[in-house]
């Protein structure tokens, strides 16, 4: 299920909610931040019950830690479930990162170390977290600054076998591919190879900071054209995958956003069978 | 403990600014060192959560000024480390704060304008519920007016302040010089939705306080009414305790149950 071609969204933000009612803009799908909606109403709901009528939704969370060593939070989980009964998105998901240790939040996707035991880990707290959703979920590969001693392989090759060992499926982040690969200094095609396409759920694209010796992912940028071309030799390696354009900060107008989502759709053109 | 926890665990002690070990994880490579990479996340941190505060107290952080924001924000942070997974909820905590801890604690103003900004971020996303209609209100029966619970709407907040926390809040967001931070008498506020989801905020007396105070703790028409007796002629109670839920109908704060 979680494979379904939706087509080219957007990150709904709070800027847009008026606009996207009254104008109903050419975008075929928006996803949204999940823990936005923990509220109990008002605005949030109001809007999003609207948009939610004419557009198909998918869940994107930031908080589930689900790599952290805290045991599975019930009180997020209980909340997360209940958000989704209301939104009946398409799909959910998340960061493969930890976020929380000993009870504490730091907000940040913090990078896992690539091993055998972070693997087992993984795949047991996955486990747990879909059977308590009674579903699956996807999970995003986030971008990092540093690299541990005890990894004992490559990020794509923990994501290959965490695919593996779980048939677990991801949501592709090319920006955090491109700002890993710089900061780690890869290439971010090996990256992207590794994973079976059959993997690939969605695909986010995003712009970063450059600051010549290091990127720092910030998404409050355009998409930058080495983003794009990654993009677009990534798209020739696969059947068509639902594709968002995520911009968390400095967030400006629908249209500007709706423009780069039609530069998304014309790249890609060429090698998947979609309609204009 | 497991490698991973180890490591986990030093890595919340560096972002706490506590002593961590976590520089011997990290792999040497490319143009940064080690320190630079730690920095990154050390950065990070501080920003969310501080970003965090000023958004949700804007005012407040106007009214501090740059240093003592810094200040309050670093505080907060060491003593109130985020346990939530919503942002939302991380600042809840920071009128406590600031009530409690000098130099803050010397102007209770900073206090009640932090908790005046908490309410109307509580009073914005507050569970929806439906309003009490004009015609729902007329159809009840005079037999069960004695007996009668009016619900305030989840939205609707009530708060009283020793200070001008909200003619300074006010102020500020007008770009105006707030007035002298003086204790000033009692003056009570109410803090919530109108029919078209905006947040608002009125200045009520300490009777239509004391009203909305007793439909919160849902207390019947009848005692409302004997809760007026000091202050009005018996034959007066309900015709202007009608008045009052007339006008708390048109404002959108009571709903139907």
């Amino acid at each position: 299920m979680t494979n379904r071609f939706l087509g080219f969204g957007l990150g709904l933000r709070a800027p847009h909610f008026e606009q996207i009612i009254a104008d109903k803009p050419a975008v075929d799908w928006f996803e949204i931040i999940s823990e936005n909606y923990f509220v109990a109403g008002g605005k949030p709901w109001h809007y999003l019950n609207k948009i939610r009528a004419d557009y198909p939704i998918v869940m994107h969370g930031v908080s589930m830690s689900i790599g952290s060593i805290d045991p599975i939070d019930k009180d997020y989980l209980n909340q997360l479930k209940n958000t989704i009964a209301r939104v009946e998105p398409h799909w959910v998901s998340d960061h493969l990162c930890f976020t929380q240790v000993g009870g504490i939040n730091s907000h940040d996707l913090l990078p896992m170390p690539y091993t055998s035991e972070a693997l087992d880990h993984l795949a047991n707290k996955i486990s747990q977290v879909q059977d308590y959703l009674g579903r699956e979920m996807i999970f995003e590969n986030v971008s990092s600054y540093l690299t541990y001693n005890d990894s004992q392989m490559s990020e794509w090759e923990f994501l290959a076998q965490l695919h593996k060992q779980t048939g677990c499926k991801f949501l592709m982040d090319v920006n955090n591919v491109y700002v890993s690969a710089r900061n780690h200094d890869f290439n971010a095609m090996d990256y992207l190879s590794a994973i079976p396409s059959t993997a690939i759920a969605q695909i986010h694209l995003a712009g970063h900071q450059d600051f010549g010796t290091h990127i720092i992912d910030t998404h409050d940028e355009d998409v930058p054209d080495a983003v794009w071309d990654l993009y677009a030799q990534y798209a020739k390696t696969l059947n068509p995958v639902s594709t968002m354009i995520e911009r968390d900060d400095n967030i400006g107008s629908l249209d500007d956003l709706i423009t780069e989502l039609e530069h998304a759709k014309a790249l890609v053109k060429p090698f998947w069978d979609i309609r204009s | 403990m497991s490698g991973l926890a180890k490591l986990q665990q030093q890595f919340m002690d560096l972002l706490q600014g506590e002593s961590s070990d976590i520089s011997e994880q990290i792999a040497q490579q490319g143009q940064l060192n080690t320190q630079q990479r730690l920095s990154i996340y050390q950065s990070a941190y501080k920003i969310r959560l501080r970003a965090v505060i000023e958004q949700d107290h804007e005012q407040l952080g106007i009214y501090l000024g740059d240093d003592l924001f810094e200040m309050m924000v670093d505080g907060y942070l060491a003593l109130y480390p985020s346990t939530h997974t919503s942002l939302r909820i991380f600042a809840e905590k920071l009128p406590d704060y600031l009530a409690a801890n000098t130099p803050f604690s010397d102007y209770p103003i900073l206090a009640d304008i932090a908790k005046f900004e908490r309410l109307l971020l509580s009073t914005f996303d507050a569970s929806d519920k439906t309003l009490l209609n004009v015609s729902e209100l007329e159809s009840i029966e005079p037999q069960q007016w004695p007996t009668l619970l009016l619900k305030l709407h989840p939205s609707v907040q009530l708060v009283v302040f020793n200070t001008l926390a909200v003619e300074s809040w006010q102020a500020i967001k007008q770009k105006q010089t707030p007035p002298e931070p003086r204790v000033s008498e009692p003056r009570f506020w109410v803090v919530a939705r109108d029919a078209q989801r905006r947040t608002q905020y009125l200045s009520v007396d300490a009777q239509e306080y004391r009203l909305l105070s007793l439909l919160k703790q849902n207390t019947p028409f009848a005692q409302l009414c004997q809760s007026c007796l000091n202050e009005l002629p018996g034959e007066k109670i309900a015709g202007f305790l009608i008045t009052k839920i007339n006008q708390w109908l048109e404002r959108g704060w009571l709903i139907s149950e």
